[in-house]
């Protein structure tokens, strides 16, 4: 996959080195602004209020 | 005498399937890089949650919190303004220096890196309402400013001050409980009973939750309203900030 993508690319060594990590920053931007912070919330890793939740009824 | 030697010469001509053996090496190869990938998202992810967030929620909140003490500043006497936030929190033992009190306890109100008072289940009674009952605080202990992450360095006997416009509340710290469900909606009652309180008072308490990294159960922390000091003009920190 990795290598299809590598050659794929054009350019000599260093260009396609270049564009690769273009390529990475713009993949790790797009997480952390977009992916991230919708996927944190589904997960049960940061809730920190006491609430009745489902089983209690108070 | 002859099987080697045919069993050689029968097997050198064949073609050994290079194209079968190909894709086969193909597809391993492509799903070993999409877990290799997926492990590095993962990754990603924790640096996202434990740093990132920290980052964005901090420099909101010291945004957030300039703009209370300009308005602050700026206004007249008694002026309660309750949208940007109603004051400042203190807990030396945390050693996080100051931390922004808004409304609610939302995600997206505490994701602002800042503290949040409970309207839901139980409305959390502010201190300059003047009358007994119970202030209660929610905050992450760890991303998105992570403003009650020390809350299991307080002690019985810690200072947790609340600062407002024109008044320091200073209130001590007199049990912590460290594990608790986190439908114990009780420890926010005016009175909360666990936490030996008996009597109607002026309560705080804060909640996050426990242990580090997970949010399968509340850390909680009460203290009693000490006494109260005028904010003076040069805004001097009341002895126990000191």
């Amino acid at each position: 996959m990795y290598g299809w993508i590598w050659r794929h690319l054009p350019g000599n060594a260093w260009v396609r080195a270049f564009t690769s990590l273009v390529l990475v920053l713009a993949i790790v931007y797009v997480l952390f602004q977009y992916i991230f912070p919708w996927a944190e919330p589904l997960l049960p890793f940061n809730d920190v209020t006491v609430d009745q939740g489902r089983g209690a009824t108070r | 005498m002859r099987t080697e030697h045919d069993e050689q010469q029968t097997e050198a001509p064949v073609p050994p399937r290079p194209r079968r053996r190909g894709v086969v090496a193909g597809v391993v190869s492509v799903i070993g890089e999409l877990l290799i990938t997926a492990g590095l998202v993962l990754g990603l992810f924790v640096v996202y949650s434990l740093w990132w967030t920290n980052v964005i929620a901090d420099r909101e909140a010291a945004k957030e919190g300039k703009n209370v003490r300009r308005d602050w500043a700026n206004s007249g006497p008694g002026a309660l303004d309750t949208k940007g936030g109603i004051g400042f929190l203190h807990v030396p033992a945390m050693r996080n220096g100051e931390v922004l009190v808004k409304k609610g306890t939302d995600t997206k109100v505490l994701n602002g890196g800042v503290a949040g008072y409970y309207t839901d289940p139980l409305k959390a009674v502010l201190p300059a309402s003047g009358t007994n009952g119970n202030f209660t605080l929610a905050a992450h202990r760890d991303g998105h400013g992570a403003k009650f992450h020390n809350i299991d360095k307080i002690r019985t006997g810690d200072p947790i001050v609340f600062e407002t416009k024109d008044t320091w509340y200073v209130y001590k710290t007199f049990a912590e409980l460290k594990e608790t469900s986190k439908y114990n909606v009780d420890v926010l009652q005016p009175v909360p009973k666990e936490s030996g309180a008996k009597k109607p008072g002026h309560y705080i308490t804060l909640t996050t939750c426990t242990p580090v990294y997970t949010s399968d159960y509340r850390y909680i922390v009460w203290g009693e309203l000490v006494r109260t000091q005028k904010v003076d003009e040069k805004r001097t920190k009341p002895v126990e900030l000191r």
